[in-house]
């Protein structure tokens, strides 16, 4: 036979196949998969705002969609932009790495746009009034929601205007009575009213309330707490919610000069601050230092900025009589004994330090207490406090409250939560069907520990989620290598001396620009923002774009489960499981 | 943003295949995928003996989307000289020429190959992915093992006692017009290597370290931290010189403390502190060394 002769090169084994038919994914014993987590700043809002979502949107320039998944949880951004002491920045994890993101400013920014366009009128689609007494912000964010949930609402004021605290408590050059009017005026368009100079007890009787389907109770805290020192409801004393109040309407107390303000919190720093631009030399007394003041951190500092002084570790004992008339308050000096339980240290008297402080007029700013002899004595009530449930209950099936009538803590944002709460309470009450029982419990409808979400309540989270957990990422669980170290964009304050005698807003805020580069410092803890690190470090191409829901698909049949991806994840949005759950 | 979103600067087609043979958490892998997608579908991948001749797959199949020549241990720089050689007598003067080799397959038996094609500026791009000792014939030391690690060749009690040979400074001695290191745990900076490479003629060198959990003795999911560590210890620089002459650092080295690399790695265990603190030592020493280089040129 003939052979023929091959020409070209030497045959060698070639392949002709790939890879792909190995099912390597059979090597784990342990599988990777996304999961989303809680960021600490959304556990951390007493007003329960999914923070970390909207400022992943504000990152992007995708303003209209981080406004109303903030206008979702938050009735008034412009307004806890500027006066709210922000909790969430103090859980930042970024805090651990270089400075917080500089929340508050970023909502602030949005606050402000939102109020330039009024809202489109919601649609009523309930048959159910509902009454809102007081419109500080429990009032204002419970109204705000109940509207936007279909109800009609009716807000009961008892001043000429609507604002409550926020109006009468907070001073100008914090909070601009301009911002705090277009606020009122945008509730209004969104279709709540309000009823002012009508005071439950006087202008209207509580027996009038029960042709609503539901009330909300939020008339907040006025009495000035006692100091317990004889005379003090003498001529020279004055409580400092009733000062701020009088300068906040327009009014200039004649004070004297040297102005004494007893108390450590926001209102003590409030009342200094105002005193310092009525032209007189306020000195805050504080039993403790300080560390231990409740105040807003960067409030005292623009206090101490200002020219505000302190006298810390003292406490009043006694009116010092001079020869005409009281001219000083005579004090004692106070050392940190152990921690109580507020979980300060608690302030000792030391024996025989007695000084005297001269002084014009005396501010009592310690704390206030509320006023409940107006209500039925039925409802259920420990001390000056009403005592509520999870979502606001009072003891009366129909009677909701929150706020600072109740045993909450003390401020703008935990009186915006308590609302939301009110108004989910008063929606379960008055449209059963909206939710499945077994989906009512309170605690589903939290961040974490923190604040209930209307995003939960109304099952429309726009933020796609991956097998969420309600659990906080702790700092521990990023990987922080991925991230480059950036100053924070701090809040930029006027001048102390162009703020003498001045009530002109002392925070001008970030710009819009600004806002977009501090959105960019968010870690996004514990939500998948689409880096793409665990595709492109995955040494086995197990991982892949996914379309719509899903943003990634892991290959289980080529996924190695060698966990790099889950390790890699710079905010911890995955975790793994053992393999066969 | 404080995150660099590296995935607008990271191609998007892959041509490595799953289902390919690396054990989990390979950084080797990593390094190939990673390498490829800068290279891209214009390339020829030349492989001595290695842990990539088992990862490719077994015959009929391969794990890569380019053609692949397996070849003998010792031939890498040569074999790869060969194929461009021959591109070139067929007038293809555009395909990219890739030789890839473990460090056995370049620090030692390759290196008279490897220094062969350097010598003559062959125009290839050779990239040795280093997992630091023989791993696919089951952890023996080489010539880029370093000094304190355990391998089956280098028991604990006696471990590796010569330090990691300078295979970037032997190859930049050979005046070739690029060679650089790189590390798998910053994909953007080996790419922009890799682009570099592509678009210069004349031998090319890329040094990529890639930890091996079963041969480093680390958890599977720590291949990249460990590279990154490496990095940012000073360790192992991220650097690049051309023509042998300009050196430049390609990254900030932060300077983190050798130790907890150390000590994440079980080949490391019979280490005392004092001997971790011997190799902080070299390294500041080290460190020297390089700061010098960038600075003046050798």
């Amino acid at each position: 036979m003939k052979q023929t002769t091959r020409y070209g090169p030497p045959r060698v084994a070639s392949s002709t196949t790939s890879t792909v038919a190995n099912q390597t994914g059979s090597w784990k014993y342990i599988r990777p998969f996304y999961q989303d987590k809680i960021a600490p700043c959304n556990a951390a809002c007493p007003v329960g705002i999914d923070i970390e979502a909207y400022i992943a949107l504000i990152r992007e320039g995708r303003w209209q969609g981080a406004r109303e998944l903030l206008l979702q949880e938050n009735p008034l951004p412009a307004i806890t932009g500027r006066v709210c002491d922000h909790p969430c920045e103090q859980a930042c994890n970024r805090s651990q790495f270089d400075a917080a993101v500089s929340i508050h400013a970023v909502e602030r920014v949005i606050g402000d746009m939102i109020l330039q366009t009024p809202p489109a009128r919601a649609n009523s689609t309930s048959t159910h009034t509902i009454a809102v007494v007081g419109s500080g912000p429990a009032g204002l964010a419970c109204a705000y929601h109940l509207v936007k949930l279909g109800h009609d609402v009716i807000v009961i004021e008892a001043a000429a205007e609507p604002g409550g605290m926020l109006r009468l408590g907070i001073p100008e050059f914090r909070l601009p009575r301009r911002i705090l009017d277009q606020q009122i005026e945008w509730l209004e368009a969104l279709g709540v009213c309000f009823r002012t100079n009508t005071e439950l007890g006087t202008d209207i009787a509580w027996e009038d309330l029960s042709k609503f389907d539901a009330v909300f109770l939020a008339t907040g805290a006025h009495s000035g707490r006692m100091i317990g020192i004889d005379e003090e409801d003498g001529p020279t004393f004055m409580s400092g919610l009733d000062f701020l109040k009088a300068v906040n309407v327009g009014q200039r107390p004649s004070i004297g000069r040297e102005i004494l303000v007893i108390g450590g919190g926001n209102t003590a720093i409030d009342c200094a601050r105002t005193v310092l631009r009525l032209g007189a030399d306020p000195l805050v007394v504080y039993r403790r230092t300080r560390n231990e003041m409740p105040a807003i951190e960067q409030e005292i500092r623009e206090a101490e900025s200002e020219g505000v002084r302190f006298q810390f570790l003292s406490a009043p004992v006694s009116v010092r009589h001079g020869e005409s008339g009281t001219r000083g308050l005579n004090c004692i000096r106070m050392e940190l004994g152990p921690v109580d339980a507020s979980g300060r240290r608690r302030p000792v008297p030391v024996t025989g330090s007695e000084f005297t402080i001269a002084s014009d007029t005396i501010i009592k700013a310690i704390g206030e207490t509320s006023q409940l002899d107006y209500l039925p004595v039925a409802l259920e009530r420990e001390g000056t406090s009403l005592i509520v449930g999870g979502l606001g209950e009072t003891n009366i099936h129909t009677v909701f409250a929150g706020g600072d009538m109740t045993e909450d803590t003390r401020s703008v944002a935990f009186a915006l939560g308590a609302g939301k709460r009110g108004a989910i309470g008063i929606d379960r009450l008055l449209r059963p069907g909206r939710r499945q029982p077994d989906e009512l419990a309170v605690e589903q409808l939290k961040f974490a520990d923190g604040n209930v979400s209307m995003a939960r309540w109304m099952s429309s989270d726009p933020v796609a989620r991956a097998a969420p957990v309600n659990r906080v990422v702790s700092f521990d669980e990023l990987n922080v290598n991925h991230f480059r170290h950036l100053a924070r964009n701090e809040d930029r304050t006027t001048m102390m001396e162009e703020n003498q005698g001045s009530f002109q807003e002392v925070n001008p805020g970030l710009t819009s620009e600004d806002a977009i580069t501090e959105a960019g410092r968010c870690f996004n803890c514990g939500v998948c923002n689409g880096c793409e690190l665990c595709l492109i470090l995955c040494p086995d191409i197990a991982i892949s774009r996914g379309t719509g829901e899903e943003r990634f698909i892991i290959d289980m049949a080529h996924c190695k489960g060698c966990g790099i991806c889950v390790e890699e994840c710079p905010r911890g949005a995955m975790a793994m499981t053992r393999e066969g759950l | 943003m404080s995150q660099t979103m590296i995935k607008h600067e990271i191609p998007r087609k892959e041509f490595l295949s799953p289902g390919h043979l690396a054990c989990p958490g390979c950084g080797g892998s990593i390094a190939m995928r990673t390498v490829l997608k800068g290279l891209g579908e214009d390339t020829m991948v030349v492989l001595p003996a290695c842990c990539w001749s088992i990862i490719a797959g077994p015959w009929p199949q391969s794990s890569l989307k380019v053609p692949l020549y397996h070849t003998a241990f010792e031939t890498g720089g040569a074999v790869a000289s060969g194929i461009k050689a021959a591109l070139e007598v067929r007038g293809n003067h555009e395909t990219t020429v890739m030789a890839w080799a473990g460090d056995g397959g370049t620090f030692d038996i390759g290196l008279q190959a490897l220094s062969g094609a350097a010598e003559r500026n062959e125009d290839i791009i050779y990239c040795c992915y280093d997992n630091e000792a023989y791993m696919n014939t089951g952890v023996q030391r080489s010539s880029s093992t370093p000094a304190g690690a355990w391998t089956t060749t280098t028991p604990s009690d006696h471990p590796e006692s010569h330090p990691k040979k300078d295979i970037l400074s032997i190859i930049a001695a050979h005046r070739v017009p690029y060679a650089a290191t790189a590390s798998v745990a910053y994909p953007q900076d080996l790419l922009q290597k890799v682009r570099r490479a592509k678009s210069i003629r004349g031998t090319k060198f890329i040094h990529i370290l890639s930890p091996c959990p079963p041969g480093w003795k680390h958890p599977d999911e720590s291949t990249v931290d460990l590279a990154r560590q490496a990095v940012q210890s000073r360790l192992f620089p991220l650097v690049e010189v051309e023509n042998g002459q300009t050196w430049r650092f390609t990254m900030d080295h932060e300077g983190y403390p050798i130790a907890p690399y150390i000590k994440a790695q079980g080949r490391f265990r019979q280490l005392s502190n004092q001997q971790i603190e011997d190799i902080q030592q070299q390294i500041n020493e080290r460190w020297t060394v390089w700061e010098n280089r960038v600075k003046y040129g050798t």
